[in-house]
């Protein structure tokens, strides 16, 4: 289990661009402050369900409260802070 | 129906034509995959990263024809497996996450008429629409359905989307192998038919029409098509024959065969039969381009028309014809599911 932040933040990318098959990207590509659901990556809502899978399965986060999810799923910053407090696994 | 439009995905360079122009793969492989174009500028990447190939091909047949024509009234399509990869995807994580959070994605790709609701969905259509299922005879079925639509709004013209798609996926292929319907040995496409073994080689592709009811400006016409199942050996021919005769034709007036003839010594003996009834007629191994799938009769339709504008004369065999105005197409799965097909100019 990785414990280092920045090398969590690596990891959660590999595992965002394999969830979301975003093939065309490496994780050099997605910066860490920019939101994921703007113009820049132009996820959408069935990724938000793709990420939310990809919390619990890799991370034994469970997401349940859609207000919660809105503040967690800003940026990568912010997932892997939540990441960090809430993993399970 | 009268066929306003068409284009194909296969694994023949049918995308951009250069088969159609004299361009022919010589493919010496277990599986004869499509030559997909580039679809970046007709699919938005964000849709594009989520698609199974039977979707992404799909569309990419789909857009290209609708671009040039008026929005259709409706979208039938025939699929025996859809997108297989997706569904047995899904199926997999139910058991992996112990029926656990599942991702949407391989749920939304897999089911049959993905293809059909994605098209609808990029096109804006809100008509008709239909994906027929009938393993087999799904394109055929998808040829009913339209002739029937046709049928409804008798004297109102009508324009439907028509067409079939089948992928293979890593699944699918080890099943049909398990049944021994692919050549374990690898024999080029140029020699399929002289292989002497069982089995054939595996294909996909899709093949769509803008079909019409008003025949101005068409390149060919479905005039009719036939389907049966179990038929024996000996009943083969009475079926082709009865068909014609339906249609107050014989023999003689077909200008070219297009026969589905796989390379596969357990049951090419029943095209063997048709083959004899027009023996002296050009003919059309389409299977030689594409392999075995289970609506490859799209393709072949899609071939005939090409051959009906004097496209991809090439292909005859036992003679040619520089543009014939009948063509029949003689296609079976398994020597269990049979269909004829006649296109006219």
């Amino acid at each position: 289990m990785t414990t280092n932040r920045e090398e969590l933040i690596v990891e959660f990318k590999e595992h965002l661009i394999k969830y979301l098959n975003l093939l065309d990207l490496t994780p050099a590509d997605i910066q860490n402050d920019v939101p994921l659901f703007g113009e820049e990556l132009g996820l959408d809502s069935i990724d938000s369900v793709e990420l939310i899978v990809l919390l619990d399965r890799e991370y034994g986060i469970k997401i349940k409260n859609p207000t919660e999810g809105r503040q967690i799923l800003v940026d990568v910053n912010t997932i892997v802070d939540y990441i960090i407090a809430n993993r399970t696994k | 129906m009268y066929i306003k439009d068409l284009y194909a995905i296969s694994p023949q360079k049918t995308h951009d034509l250069s088969f159609e122009n004299g361009e022919w793969q010589v493919l010496n492989e277990y599986i004869y995959k499509a030559v997909e174009p580039s679809y970046q500028d007709l699919i938005p990447n964000a849709q594009l990263r989520r698609m199974g190939k039977a979707v992404r091909m799909g569309i990419g047949v789909s857009l290209p024809i609708l671009g040039r024509n008026p929005k259709p009234d409706g979208i039938i399509f025939g699929t025996a497996n859809g997108g297989l990869e997706d569904c047995i995807k899904f199926l997999n994580q139910i058991v992996e996450y112990n029926e656990g959070t599942l991702t949407p994605t391989n749920f939304v790709q897999s089911t049959p008429n993905a293809l059909a609701g994605q098209v609808a969905l990029l096109s804006e259509n809100q008509g008709y629409s239909m994906t027929h299922v009938n393993g087999s005879l799904a394109f055929e079925s998808a040829l009913l359905d339209a002739s029937l639509y046709f049928d409804e709004y008798h004297g109102e013209e009508k324009n439907l989307l028509v067409g079939a798609v089948e992928e293979i996926s890593d699944y699918n292929y080890n099943i049909d192998r398990l049944g021994e319907r692919f050549k374990e040995e690898l024999v080029p496409n140029v020699d399929l038919l002289s292989s002497g073994t069982k089995g054939s080689y595996c294909g996909e592709g899709s093949a769509q029409f803008y079909l019409s009811n008003n025949p101005e400006n068409s390149l060919a016409e479905f005039k009719a098509f036939k389907q049966s199942s179990y038929l024996s050996e000996n009943e083969i021919g009475e079926f082709v024959k009865s068909f014609l005769d339906e249609q107050k034709l014989d023999t003689t007036s077909i200008d070219c065969l297009l026969l589905g003839k796989n390379g596969d010594v357990s049951t090419d003996s029943w095209y063997e039969q048709v083959e004899q009834l027009f023996s002296d007629k050009p003919k059309v191994y389409f299977k030689k381009s594409v392999g075995e799938y289970r609506t490859v009769s799209a393709f072949a339709s899609y071939l005939a028309v090409r051959l009906l504008n004097g496209q991809a004369g090439y292909l005859m065999e036992n003679g040619a014809t520089e543009k014939p105005r009948t063509v029949l197409i003689y296609n079976h799965f398994d020597a269990v599911r049979h269909s004829l097909i006649l296109l006219q100019k």
